[in-house]
């Protein structure tokens, strides 16, 4: 018997597949999820994982430790403009931690070195007005935001060093925010100033319709 | 009467067209680009390499805009033609299916078949029905950069998908157009249009008679 309609079934099946999977698709990854473990790892790693790099405004930032200066303006008593080796000289923390992108990539368990955002309130002695830190790069126009508490939360460092080497200029030398709670994007790459500021300026993303409060696994329609 | 013998027919017998094999180089090469780009921008072992993701996407963005535009020109171009190749890709009679069985598990001879035999039919619907995918999830992952509106699909994860689906599909299209030894003499068909008799015969029995 001769179907004259066979090959459209099966254009129109992938089609509809392909629409079901993009409102779908999300549940059924996080339905999928605890299948993760039963899956051979030979499948798991045919999907890659590990680092993407992005920037906004390319060629990355060049960092020249002779002139690089982290500056912290804004509602503080003291502003601040340290060189490279006076960061150094500030306590140093480390941690290891997750790092997720909003596009759905994870890198896990990056060791990090860096300076805890205390130690530079502690010198600079930001004033009543300081309800926001806007962290800006050397790459213009990036620039992303933190509440003052956040800038707290206990997993919350400038890292200068990343799985044991000095973070590279892709990563964002010499330095970046890492917020491990939030999403890539707040994670601000080649830091190079801090304003303590009253009112909210959102980030370059957010300014595209991301969330200010970028929470893994909690915002961004996740 | 008898059957005419090999020397009374020409050697050779054209199988495709110059609008179908314009449209089949067009897809190879726009996917095979896209496929590159793509790549360069999702693997990170690439990352580095991709300093300037914003070319790569341009370029990835490209060769979309340039196969759908070149597929609308064709179709334009050659009225009624490349639908009716559509239709012919479209239906499937017994020796189809009984073709898509012995294709699996062989033991019989090879059921007749036209033109197209039942792989090649599917596989151009299962392309066609992914190209249409890719471009509505990629779609969905341009305007979601710039636009909260349209977040909250799965574009990125149906566009990834999509391409775990595509490319083993492509390459044993691949394997069976340059390597296997009793398909890879097509290729000839879809270079230059034209196919020996004899092969078409043994392969597509029921197209061969009527040409």
């Amino acid at each position: 018997m001769r179907d004259v309609r066979m090959g459209r079934r099966v254009f129109l099946g992938v089609v509809g597949a392909g629409v079901a999977g993009l409102f779908a698709g999300s549940r059924l990854s996080r339905a999928a999820a605890p299948l993760g473990s039963v899956v051979p790892n030979a499948l798991h790693d045919l999907v890659p994982d590990g680092w993407r790099i992005y920037s906004v405004n390319p060629p990355w930032p060049v960092f020249d430790p002779a002139t690089y200066r982290l500056t912290v303006a804004g509602a503080v008593e003291n502003q601040l403009s340290l060189t490279w080796d006076e960061v150094m000289q500030l306590p140093q923390d480390t941690q290891t931690t997750d790092f997720h992108c909003v596009t759905g990539w994870t890198v896990g368990n990056v060791h990090w070195t860096g300076v805890r955002l205390q130690h530079l309130w502690d010198m600079a002695k930001p004033t009543a007005e300081a309800r926001y830190a806007n962290f800006i790069s050397m790459e213009q126009p990036y620039v992303d935001t933190l509440s003052f508490k956040q800038t707290l939360l206990p997993e919350v460092m400038l890292g200068h060093s990343m799985d044991g080497q000095p973070l590279s200029r892709a990563h964002g030398a010499p330095m970046r925010l890492v917020i491990p709670e939030m999403y890539g994007y707040k994670n601000v790459k080649w830091l190079t100033r801090i304003d303590l500021v009253q009112t909210l300026n959102p980030g370059f993303w957010e300014q595209r319709g991301y969330d200010v409060d970028a929470w893994v696994g909690r915002s961004n329609g996740y | 009467m008898d059957a005419p013998t090999a020397t009374e027919q020409s050697a050779f017998v054209r199988r495709f067209s110059p609008a179908e094999r314009s449209l089949h180089w067009l897809l190879a090469v726009t996917f095979f680009a896209m496929l590159a780009t793509g790549l360069i921008l999702y693997l990170p072992a690439l990352a580095q390499v991709a300093a300037d993701r914003q070319m790569w996407k341009s370029i990835h963005l490209g060769a979309a805009i340039a196969f759908w535009g070149g597929t609308l020109l064709l179709l334009l171009s050659a009225p009624g033609e490349l639908q009716r190749t559509a239709r012919e890709l479209d239906s499937f009679d017994e020796d189809d299916r009984r073709w898509l069985r012995w294709a699996v598990r062989r033991g019989t001879a090879e059921p007749p078949q036209g033109r197209f035999n039942a792989g090649q039919k599917l596989n151009t619907a299962l392309i066609a029905g992914l190209m249409v995918v890719f471009t509505v999830s990629g779609t969905l992952m341009y305007l979601q950069e710039t636009d909260a509106s349209f977040r909250g699909t799965s574009a990125i994860l149906v566009h990834d998908v999509a391409m775990y689906v595509a490319v083993p599909i492509v390459l044993g299209h691949l394997y069976l157009a340059l390597v296997h030894p009793s398909t890879r003499h097509s290729l000839r068909g879809m270079a230059i249009g034209t196919v020996r008799r004899d092969w078409a015969r043994r392969h597509h029995a029921k197209w061969e008679r009527e040409v």
